[in-house]
This record gives C-alpha cells, sequence and structure tokens, in this order.
C-alpha cells in the first residue's frame, strides 16, 4: 500500500513537470475553450456591469435622497452598479467587457421631488374636475364656481413649482449590441421608480418564468467536448510514452525485478491519470464558469462516467506503450488514433454540423461515447440519455484495463 | 554456502540459442564476472537470474530458491538488487526520487544511507536528467543497491563511462564486496573482470569456455611474461635462444623473450648483462587478455567486439 502510494506520487511527480503533458493535459484544452468558446460561443458572456456618475449631490458633496435610492434600485436589478464620482473620467473600455456609463444629472433629487408634487398637483386637480363634472347638477351652481377658482389657484401654484424634466444619459460603445436593451431596462426602472414615488402601483407586471428543456449554448457542447478529447490524448499520447520511456530506460525491468507487482504499477498509472483527468475537469469547469458562466458541478454520474473513461485510455495507452518498440512508433500510433478521433467523434464541434456521413462514422469512435456521455451526466444532468453511452465506455474501460495488464509484461518483456 | 547455483541453463529465441546449456556456481560474499563479447549471452544469464526471464530448460538456484518456481519469485526479489544494462532513471525526477522509487519498490528504508555511502546526498535535489553520464550510472547503482540486497547484479555496469568515471564505479563494486555482498558483474572489459572479480567466467557464443579464479585462469591459460625488448640485436637473441630461452624476433625489431618464472627471468638479464647489453626490459605479464586470446583465438575490443 505505502509502495503504491510512494509509486503514484513519484508518477504524479514526472505528469506535473513534464512539459508535454501539462500542454495537452491542461493549457491547451483551456486555450481551445476559450478560443473556440468565445469565437462560436455566442453572445459575449452578459456583462451587465453600469458605471454611474452622480452628479446629484449637495454643496458638502453628498448625494440627493433620490438619486441615492434610483441608484439603489439599478443594483437590485440585473446592473452590477459601479459608481464614477463626478470628476472621474470615463473609464476605457479594455477590449473584452463594454463600458456604460450612466451620468444622473445636477439636481436630480429636488426635481424629481417638484415634479412628483406637480403630477400629484395635476392628477388631483384633475381629479377633482372630473368628479365635479360627473356630479353635474347635484352639485349647487356657486359651489362649483368655487371649486373652479381654487382650482385655478392650485394650478397657478403648479405653475410655481420649478418642475422641468431632467435627462439621464447613457453612454456607451456604438458596437455594444446590449446597450439599447440596457436603455431599455433603465427606463423600466425609472418609470417604477416614478410610480412608486407617485404611491402609484403599476399594473402589468411580468414574470419570466424557466421552460425545463435548457438551450445549449455552443461552450456547453464544447466544455464537455475538449474535457472527454484530453483525457483520451492523456492516454493515448501521455501514458504510452511514458510506458514506452520507462520500459527502453529500464526503469521497469529495475522494477520487475523488486517485489513490487504488475498491478501496482498500473493501479498507480490509472490513479495518477485519474488525477490528471480530474484537474483537467475542475479547469475547465472553473473557466467555463469564470468566462462563460458554464454552471455545472460533477456528480456521482459524471465523476463515474470521467473514471471509466480514463481507465479505457489509460488502459489502450499502457496497451500501445506496452507492445510497440520504438519510442517514434509509439508516438505515431498515439497521434493518429487521437487526433482523427478528435475530429470525428463530434467532441470538437456540435455533431448536427457534421455532413450525415460523418455523423454516422462518429457512432464508430470511441471517444464519440465518452463526450456524450460526459455532456449528458456533466451538463444536461439526464440520466435516461446517458446510460447507453456510459454502458459503451464502460465496456471501453473493462477492455483497456484488461488489454493493459494482458500486454504489460513484468517477465519475458 | 553458495549464493547461485546454474545449472545446464538454456535460453532460446526462436532458433537461436542465446545461452547454452550454462553451469557455474557464484559463492557468497565473491565478485563473480561474466566476461564476453556482445551478444554472448551475458544479459541473458542474468536476467534469468533476475526472474525477468524464463529458461528453456535447466535451472538456477539462488539461495536455493529456483528461479522456475513462480510461487516463490517474490522471495528472490526481496534478496538481490538489480542494475539493469544501460539503465537509465527518471529523466525529470530528482536524484533522491529516483532513489526513493527503487527505496519504495523494495519497501527499503535505507535510503538516506545509501545515497550518503556513493556521494549522492550532496547532489540528491538535481533532476536525473541534468546529471554527468557517470553520476548517472551511480544512480542506477544506488537504485540497485537500496535495500541492501544480498545479491547485487550489475549488467556492464563501466560500458560508456569515461576512465575516471569507470575507476569510481570499481571503487563502489570494492566497497560492496567488504561489505560483505554477493556481486555478480557482466563486462567486455578484460581490466575490469581482472581486477574486480574472484572468479570470472568467459562466454562466448552463450557458452562458457572458461570458468575460474582469475590467477588461476590466467596460470592455466595466459601463457609465460613476457619481456619485450625495444632494441635488441640478432647476436644477443642468438645466444639467448642458444641458452634455451624462447626468443621471438618481430618485424618491427623488438625481441619478446617468454619466461615461465621470475628466477628465469632473472637468468635472461644477467646472461644479457655478462655479455655487456645494459638493457631494460618492458615486462608484461600474462592477463585476462592472454587468457582470452588461447582460449577463444581472437582478441576482444574495447566496444565488445571479437576481432
Ligand atoms: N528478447 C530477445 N529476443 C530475441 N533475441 C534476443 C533477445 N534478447 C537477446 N537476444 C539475442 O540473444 C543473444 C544474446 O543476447 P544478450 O544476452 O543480450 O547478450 P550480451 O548481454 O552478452 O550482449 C544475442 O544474439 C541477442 O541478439
Ligand atoms: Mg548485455
Amino acid at each position: 500500500m505505502r509502495t503504491t502510494a510512494t509509486l503514484i506520487k513519484l508518477l504524479f511527480k514526472t505528469w506535473i513537470r513534464s512539459k508535454v503533458s501539462l500542454f495537452f493535459g491542461l493549457a491547451f484544452p483551456i486555450m481551445l475553450l476559450l478560443v473556440f468558446g468565445t469565437i462560436f460561443g455566442g453572445a459575449s458572456p452578459p456583462n451587465y456591469r453600469l458605471y454611474v456618475r452622480n452628479l446629484d449631490v449637495d454643496s458638502s458633496g453628498s448625494p440627493g435622497v433620490l438619486s441615492e435610492a434610483f441608484i439603489q434600485a439599478l443594483n437590485n436589478s440585473v446592473f452590477e452598479v459601479v459608481p464614477l464620482k463626478p470628476e472621474d473620467p470615463t473609464p476605457r473600455s479594455t477590449g473584452f467587457a463594454a463600458v456604460r456609463v450612466l451620468t444622473i444629472p445636477k439636481g436630480f433629487t429636488s426635481n424629481l421631488l417638484n415634479m412628483t408634487i406637480a403630477n400629484r398637483v395635476d392628477i388631483t386637480a384633475d381629479t377633482i374636475r372630473r368628479m365635479v363634472e360627473m356630479a353635474g347638477a347635484q352639485i349647487p351652481e356657486q359651489a362649483r364656481a368655487n371649486i373652479t377658482a381654487s382650482m385655478q389657484a392650485f394650478t397657478a401654484f403648479k405653475q410655481t413649482i420649478p418642475a422641468e424634466r431632467k435627462t439621464l444619459v447613457l453612454e456607451g460603445s456604438p458596437d455594444d449590441r446590449v446597450l439599447q436593451p440596457i436603455e431599455g431596462i433603465i427606463n423600466v426602472i425609472a418609470s417604477k421608480f416614478e410610480l412608486a414615488l407617485l404611491n402609484a402601483s403599476s399594473a402589468v407586471e411580468v414574470k419570466t418564468t424557466y421552460s425545463q428543456a435548457r438551450q445549449m449554448r455552443t461552450v456547453d457542447y464544447y466544455l464537455p467536448g475538449y474535457t472527454a478529447a484530453f483525457i483520451m490524448t492523456n492516454g493515448l499520447i501521455g501514458v504510452s510514452s511514458l510506458v514506452s520511456d520507462m520500459k527502453r530506460s529500464g526503469v521497469i525491468k529495475l522494477l520487475a525485478s523488486t517485489p513490487v507487482s504488475k498491478t501496482s504499477w498500473i493501479v498507480s498509472l490509472v490513479v495518477v491519470q485519474t488525477f490528471a483527468a480530474l484537474l483537467l475537469t475542475a479547469v475547465m469547469l472553473a473557466v467555463g464558469w469564470a468566462v462563460f458562466r458554464i454552471t455545472a458541478l460533477p456528480d456521482f454520474f459524471s465523476l463515474s462516467v470521467i473514471l471509466l473513461g480514463t481507465l479505457a485510455f489509460t488502459g489502450f495507452g499502457v496497451l500501445i506503450g506496452g507492445v510497440l518498440r520504438e519510442a517514434e512508433a509509439v508516438t505515431a500510433v498515439g497521434n493518429t488514433l487521437s487526433f482523427p478521433m478528435m475530429f470525428l467523434s463530434g467532441a470538437f464541434w456540435p455533431m448536427e454540423l457534421m455532413p450525415p456521413f460523418l455523423q454516422e462514422v462518429a457512432k464508430f469512435v470511441p471517444l464519440y461515447y465518452f463526450h456524450v456521455a460526459l455532456r449528458e451526466t456533466l451538463l444536461v444532468g439526464s440520466l435516461a440519455t446517458a446510460i447507453l453511452p456510459t454502458a459503451v465506455v464502460a465496456v471501453m474501460a473493462l477492455l483497456g484495463i484488461s488489454l493493459a495488464v494482458l500486454t504489460t509484461k513484468w517477465r519475458d518483456f | 554456502m553458495e549464493a547461485i547455483v546454474v545449472e545446464e541453463l538454456t535460453k532460446k529465441y526462436g532458433e537461436l540459442t542465446a545461452v547454452d546449456r550454462v553451469s557455474f556456481k557464484v559463492s557468497e560474499g565473491e565478485v563473480f564476472s561474466l566476461l564476453g563479447p556482445n551478444g554472448a549471452g551475458k544479459t541473458t544469464t542474468v536476467e534469468i537470474l533476475e526472474c525477468l526471464r524464463t529458461p528453456t530448460s535447466g535451472d538456477a538456484f539462488i539461495k536455493g530458491l529456483s528461479v522456475r518456481d513462480s510461487s516463490i519469485v517474490r522471495r528472490i526479489k526481496k534478496i538481490i538488487g538489480v542494475l539493469p544494462q544501460e539503465f537509465n532513471a527518471v529523466g525529470n525526477l530528482t536524484v533522491y526520487e529516483n532513489v526513493e522509487l527503487a527505496a519504495a519498490a523494495k519497501q527499503a528504508s535505507d535510503l538516506k544511507q545509501v545515497l550518503e555511502d556513493l556521494g549522492l546526498w550532496e547532489v540528491r535535489g538535481r533532476m536525473f536528467s541534468k546529471l554527468s553520464g557517470g553520476l548517472k550510472r551511480r544512480v542506477g547503482i544506488a537504485m540497485a543497491l537500496v535495500g541492501s540486497p544480498e545479491i547485487v547484479f550489475l549488467d556492464e555496469p563501466t560500458t560508456g563511462l569515461d576512465p575516471e568515471a569507470r575507476r569510481e564505479t570499481w571503487l563502489y563494486i570494492r566497497r560492496l564486496k567488504k561489505q560483505g555482498s554477493t556481486v555478480v558483474l557482466t563486462t567486455h572489459y578484460m581490466e575490469e573482470a581482472e581486477k574486480l572479480s574472484d572468479r570470472v567466467a568467459i562466454i562466448v557464443k552463450g557458452r562458457i569456455a572458461a570458468e575460474g579464479e582469475v590467477k588461476s585462469l590466467i596460470a592455466r591459460h595466459g601463457g609465460k611474461t613476457k619481456l619485450l625488448f625495444e632494441e635488441l640485436d640478432s647476436r644477443a637473441a642468438e645466444m639467448l635462444r642458444e641458452r634455451g630461452f624462447e626468443v621471438e624476433q618481430r618485424p618491427s625489431g623488438r625481441v619478446v623473450v617468454r619466461v615461465g618464472s621470475d628466477s628465469e627471468m632473472f637468468e635472461v638479464l644477467t646472461a644479457l648483462r655478462s655479455m655487456g647489453y645494459h638493457v631494460y626490459p618492458e615486462i608484461k605479464q600474462a592477463g585476462l587478455e592472454d587468457v582470452f586470446l588461447s582460449v577463444i583465438g581472437s582478441k576482444l575490443s574495447n566496444t565488445g567486439e571479437l576481432t
């Protein structure tokens, strides 16, 4: 047991120190995810950061009550509000995230208050006028004249309220495709705000509900596809060359001359590859979450699929490294198996994009079942559709490990 | 007790008989060398002893345990240490980690001791791939020695090393013997076999051509001591011949006189002096080279080829 633990530790060190395995095992898949996820992944990740420059401050620099409340309302909506001081310059776009600045004009609070009072006066006067009209002859002539006179005084009072429309200025890039929707959202929030000030409630409300069927974005497709593909190359290219190197250098011979069993050796290889696969999955999910807001967490089933896939391709890697003598042959076979599989299996692009003929071919590619099983369990969370591909991967795992055990020679090399 | 007993060991690779009815014994605490050219069957023989190859027929016993009996292979593996031919440790592990690998495999606890003994403690943190050839080989030897095996197999431990590194390796092998280990060495270097071994088996084409203690092999097959005279005229040569000495006049002008003992050598020199020849010959004692030449009929080059 301790022997195997040390073996695992040392094999892991060689893995983590090998530039090739780190590149193919981590860096390359992440680069692919970022590049293709961004190019084909549809809209850039939703970013509703909103800079707000509040000019509505009093002489001491403290913001007006209503502008502050309005900013609060914005922040409680979809926006992530970043306050700007009046004298702050407009932030420059870094090229990745669009910059949008909302400027709240000076006098926003007092103006809004005045506007609200003016509106209330209007509404009140209007209401009274209508009621008087409806009452008609029931109200004595004299009283009606009085009311009309006081209404005139009322309206005259309204004229004295210094209310003018103030404009919120939204500043953004002409390339920003979501600038208009954002203006719409701000408008809605402003209206609700005004309604609230009038103590009125809105008659129309929108409630969004999510349908059961999740729409798959292209990145959702790439993430499990790349993860599966590179777990495969880790095995077919990484493990095979490691095994063949150690065979040629005599390390396996030396190990075979000690009491260590062949099983410990294969178990160690599998454990290290499982570590590597989990690490890759974790990093891919982390990048997927950070950049594309993919919020998948592996559960028991997706972890099982990862383990089975790792077993299968580690097994095949051990087989290739064990059977072939020349280092060049090992690399050649590893590459010629891996690369066509990546492209033919549909791991790299949605199957629907492939010609029907190739879609059929994909079903004969082992990687196909692995990435489909991983996608179904990891992102779709659908066991029903995962069961068949998972079964195929399980059979591959059994086959791979059996072949690895059969072809790893601890004697008569 | 015998550490190793080999009986009529034969290994065939298809049509080729790589090891042909080989028998020998190695006593405990002895350094035993298999000396022979490339392809003689040295590696095949030791790998059978290391339980890494299955013999076609015959048997070998390590401390009385048969290498054919798969149920006791583990017991054999627990008492042997192996340096495979042309061994290279793992390139991107350090010296320490590589020896740790072997120590883990053998469940040994003398890792630090071995590193110190072989002068590797100071360089334990260096990556194997960055080491010089001599240090690399020493790491391999450390991996063989960790766990203090009773029997150590070193397959061509100095091939490819520069003279200095080779001498260093010899030092460690001598120390091993002092510590009481049994060492089986394969080599194609005459000098190495002669200097290090108690007993040597000369193996060619899978067969043992001669076997025994180095001294007795030389006495039996090596022939006489040679006195090499750079310049000696025909008259002197003639005179020595008349007195019954074995004289050979080479086309280069050199004269070689073969003597069977030190007193005979003394006689040659006094005879020459009495005739006024004050010459000092180069004395070449017979060695394994001569044994090899007389037993096999050809020489063994530095690269391990028969010439
Ligand atoms: N695995 C093998 N398969 C076939 N022939 C082999 C194998 N290993 C060695 N041989 C052949 O057996 C002979 C003896 O080889 P070997 O034991 O390596 O000799 P040495 O170690 O003395 O150089 C050589 O002719 C070699 O080509
Ligand atoms: Mg050899």
